[in-house]
């Protein structure tokens, strides 16, 4: 015979046992959401931080193998460095989304850009926009030529352009376009015009 | 003038045999005008002579054209074709590498520049695109000369004219064939390190299955419109080098 304060132990026990499974599912569910509301908040679109502007973006697109400027108004700082950033920001939006047949790798960003006078700018990607690159000479040219000219179209006086990896210089994006020289905005600009030729 | 030519030519035939000895550890040598049939006698100004530079190698893959094909793979069989089929068109021409070599893109150049080469056509595949790109380097032509040296990143401005308009006539002989052409420039070495005419091509499949580029008829047909375009240059390229057309 089984004590009855025994049976009392064990059914508390028990009950606490569920109870917890419960709270600890519980918690799982809310942390998987937490996460994904944190990556969405890395996606999110140019914080408005001043007035509504119609802007050129060269957007590449790989099922036409053409580069288009594509027009969008949304709020932009007037300062050079932050309209910089947003832009590269804009971008990179628009890549990620869904519709995009030119893809980045995932969690490909923008580091930084910084503005340095007289007319040149530097662009900082991460280690995984680099990592996760398409392979390949017209591939890569697209998303190099995309980010410059939307640069030099947006930032008036830019005239050379570095692009750094991780803060550091790179040969190549992916094994072919060239990362270790200075892009000269007027060359960019020839090629810009190329690619959006049909 | 006849002792510099012979110099010149020497240093182009030992060039060749480092090339063939570097590019292929244990494989036969590729065949260049130099290392055939040596003949006794005064040394002869090699006829005109294309370089073909399958790009990546060794420990550069290149692209993964899919999980089976690296990119290093298909150029090189690319190059050994292409090769082929112009020496059928009486064009010599020899290979940058005949093996699984790793070359950096300067030591490419380097070669290739003390070759004094006709023409270089660096190839490259894609699992992007449809049919094959053209490219020459991304420089601004006719930039003034800066006397006897040339700088080494801009090494190309110097024939850019010349390889720009190589360029267009190959691109036109190739559409005139129906086969998917462009023409572009792109920041890509050792393009812009080049003292001579030097393009790079792309070939990409014409459908949708990205193992065409590894299938020997779409890799022959591929060739022979190439080498049939580059042929129909050679007069302006015998030309240029100081030969009979």
């Amino acid at each position: 015979m089984i004590p009855c304060r025994l049976l009392i132990i064990t059914a508390i026990l028990l009950a606490l046992a569920v109870g917890m499974g419960i709270y600890l599912a519980h918690l799982r569910r809310r942390e998987t959401s937490t996460r994904s509301q944190l990556v969405q908040a890395e996606h999110v679109s140019p914080p408005p931080s001043g007035p509504a502007e119609k802007i050129a973006l060269w957007v590449a697109h790989d099922d036409t193998a053409t580069l288009q400027p594509e027009s969008i108004t949304v709020p932009f700082s007037s300062g050079r460095q932050q309209r910089a950033e947003e832009l590269m920001r804009a971008l990179l939006n628009i890549y990620r989304s869904s519709e995009s047949s030119h893809r980045l790798g995932a969690g490909a960003e923008v580091r930084d850009v910084y503005l340095v006078d007289p007319g040149l700018a530097v662009i900082d990607l991460n280690a995984a926009f680099a990592d996760g690159q398409t392979s390949g000479i017209f591939a890569e040219e697209l998303t190099i030529v995309s980010m410059i000219q939307t640069l030099a179209t947006n930032v008036p006086g830019l005239t050379r352009v570095k692009v750094l990896v991780d803060g550091k210089e790179r040969d190549t994006l992916a094994g072919h376009v060239d990362l270790s020289g200075f892009y000269d905005v007027s060359q960019v600009s020839t090629l810009a015009k190329q690619l959006s030729a049909p | 003038m006849a002792l510099s030519r012979q110099i010149r030519t020497l240093l182009r035939c030992t060039v060749v045999a480092v090339l063939a000895s570097v590019g292929a550890p244990g494989q036969a040598t590729p065949t260049t005008p130099s290392t055939q049939n040596p003949q006794p006698g005064p040394i002869q100004p090699p006829p005109l002579f294309i370089v073909i530079d399958p790009a990546h190698g060794g420990t550069d893959a290149g692209a993964a054209l899919n999980a089976a094909i690296p990119e290093k793979d298909v150029t090189l069989v690319v190059a050994r074709r292409l090769r082929q089929e112009l020496i059928a068109r009486g064009l010599q021409s020899l290979l940058v590498r005949d093996g699984d070599a790793t070359l950096s893109t300067d030591q490419r150049a380097a070669a290739v520049n003390s070759m004094h080469a006709s023409l270089y056509v660096a190839v490259h595949a894609t699992s992007q695109g449809n049919g094959m790109r053209l490219y020459s380097a991304m420089l601004s032509a006719g930039k003034d000369s800066r006397g006897p040296f040339l700088d080494w990143e801009t090494a190309q401005e110097s024939v850019l004219a010349r390889t720009r308009s190589i360029q267009n006539q190959i691109a036109a002989s190739i559409q005139q064939t129906g086969f998917p052409v462009h023409s572009l420039i792109a920041p890509v070495r050792p393009l812009n390190n080049l003292i001579v005419p030097a393009l790079a091509i792309e070939i990409a499949p014409t459908t949708a299955d990205v193992s065409q580029l590894a299938f020997s008829d779409y890799q022959q047909m591929v060739c022979a419109t190439l080498a049939n375009a580059i042929a129909s240059v050679a007069p302006q390229l015998r030309l240029r080098s100081g030969l009979s057309p």
